[in-house]
């Protein structure tokens, strides 16, 4: 098993994932970048965007979040989101209702979500 | 001695308000198992926040880092931001926030600082208001209850950083009740402004010690970074003190609930024992009568 980097994605309504992986792609308002275990200490702002989670050199996990920050720190990766959505277990008719009766800002949101599922 | 009439009237008064706070009693419980939830799965986020701000002011230089993380340098003007109910009946729950800012305040000022506050919270507001009305920056109410929301929060955010950027205070406080369990609350003050340096994870040694890299840049992240934290602890607080308020609630409506129903037996008893009196002295009536004849 290669080695690996404790992953939390925490949102103030709730924890959303905290696991094991070997690579989180996490999208930097400068860019996507990758953190792999081992990574230097990094302190950085996120924009909306896919967090991605590799296991095995494959993606198996995503999740939607609408800016944040990720503090990543030796063995571990701490993303805070105010808002995530974990694109694995949503479903675009769902989150289609949800956007409408949503205020502008999350609605905008979510329809981002939805450009991401497909 | 009251009357037969007089008692039964008590009785049924008081079994009607048994009926109300067994009432209340329910719906704050009902309440507070969602409120509770939102509380505790909320403390993660604030505080993993708190623990990056806290690493961050622990390593920052007064000089050039921003003022809402070190502070403007001075002790001069403090803000308490104070967190009470709309609403009472919840026990002593708005009197501990009540006496917690007056005995700050106290302090302050026998310190020689000047004290103004933000109320939160129709209760306190209305309890110190003869005190301390004219210090007033602000007052916010309805927000509390079973819908939190996250905008709230950034609103009375915003007041305190721009209120922080006017100059009008030095140092913020917040002073709210923090749920622990469902019969007790905590009465917590918490510094915002600036941040207080985080000493707690010494586990973390080694963590605390390597400087991070920044994306975007320092100034540029803290930025965007500081007036977050600010609405994250906010969110965090209200959360709490809801939870926290429906907790007192429930507690304080079923003390009285049962206070009401002691009161209703004694009651019962003293009207039987008259009853019986009467009735026995009404016999002693007709037989001396009889008697007499």
């Amino acid at each position: 098993m290669a080695e690996t980097t404790q992953l939390e994605l925490v949102t103030p309504a709730r924890i959303m994932a905290q696991q094991a992986v070997e690579m989180v792609v996490a999208p930097g308002v400068e860019g996507l970048f990758g953190v792999l275990p081992r990574h230097a200490p990094l302190l950085a702002d996120l924009t909306r965007g896919v967090v991605e989670l590799y296991q095995n050199g494959k993606v198996t996990d995503r999740f939607m979040i609408d800016g944040g920050l990720a503090d990543v720190s030796g063995a571990s990766v701490t993303i805070l989101a105010e808002r995530a959505i974990h694109l694995g277990s949503a479903d675009a008719a769902q989150l289609k209702t949800q956007a409408a009766d949503a205020s502008d800002d999350e609605a905008d949101f979510l329809n981002a979500a939805i450009g991401a599922l497909s | 001695m009251a009357s037969l009439k007089d008692l039964k009237t008590r009785i049924n008064s008081v079994k009607s308000t048994q009926k109300i706070t067994a009432a209340m009693k329910m719906v704050a419980a009902a309440k507070l198992r969602r409120a509770q939830d939102a509380a505790e799965s909320g403390r993660p986020y604030s505080t993993r926040m708190r623990q990056v701000i806290g690493n961050l002011a622990s390593k920052a230089d007064a000089a050039s880092a921003p003022q809402l993380l070190v502070g403007n340098g001075k002790d001069q003007t403090h803000l308490l931001v104070v967190m009470s109910a709309d609403r009472g009946l919840c026990g002593g729950f708005n009197g501990t926030v009540t006496r917690q800012t007056r005995a700050e305040a106290a302090r302050l000022r026998a310190e020689n600082k000047t004290v103004k506050l933000l109320m939160v919270g129709r209760k306190s507001a209305d309890a110190l208001r003869r005190e301390f009305g004219d210090l007033y920056l602000d007052q916010y109410e309805g927000l509390q209850g079973t819908s939190v929301s996250y905008s709230d929060a950034a609103k009375i955010a915003e007041t305190i950083r721009t209120g922080f950027e006017a100059g009008e205070f030095d140092v913020c406080t917040l002073i709210f009740n923090k749920f622990k369990n469902a019969i007790t609350q905590e009465i917590t003050l918490t510094q915002l402004i600036p941040a207080e340096v985080d000493n707690s994870d010494a586990a973390d040694g080694d963590a605390a010690t390597v400087s991070y890299e920044y994306e975007p840049e320092e100034d540029e992240l803290l930025a965007s970074l500081l007036p977050r934290n600010l609405s994250t602890q906010m969110y965090g607080a209200l959360l709490e003190s809801s939870a926290a308020e429906l907790a007192a609630r429930m507690t304080a409506m079923d003390n009285a609930t049962r206070n009401a129903g002691e009161l209703i037996d004694r009651l019962t008893l003293v009207y039987n024992r008259t009853r019986q009196a009467n009735i026995t002295s009404e016999l002693i009536e007709i037989i001396s009568g009889a008697e007499a004849i």
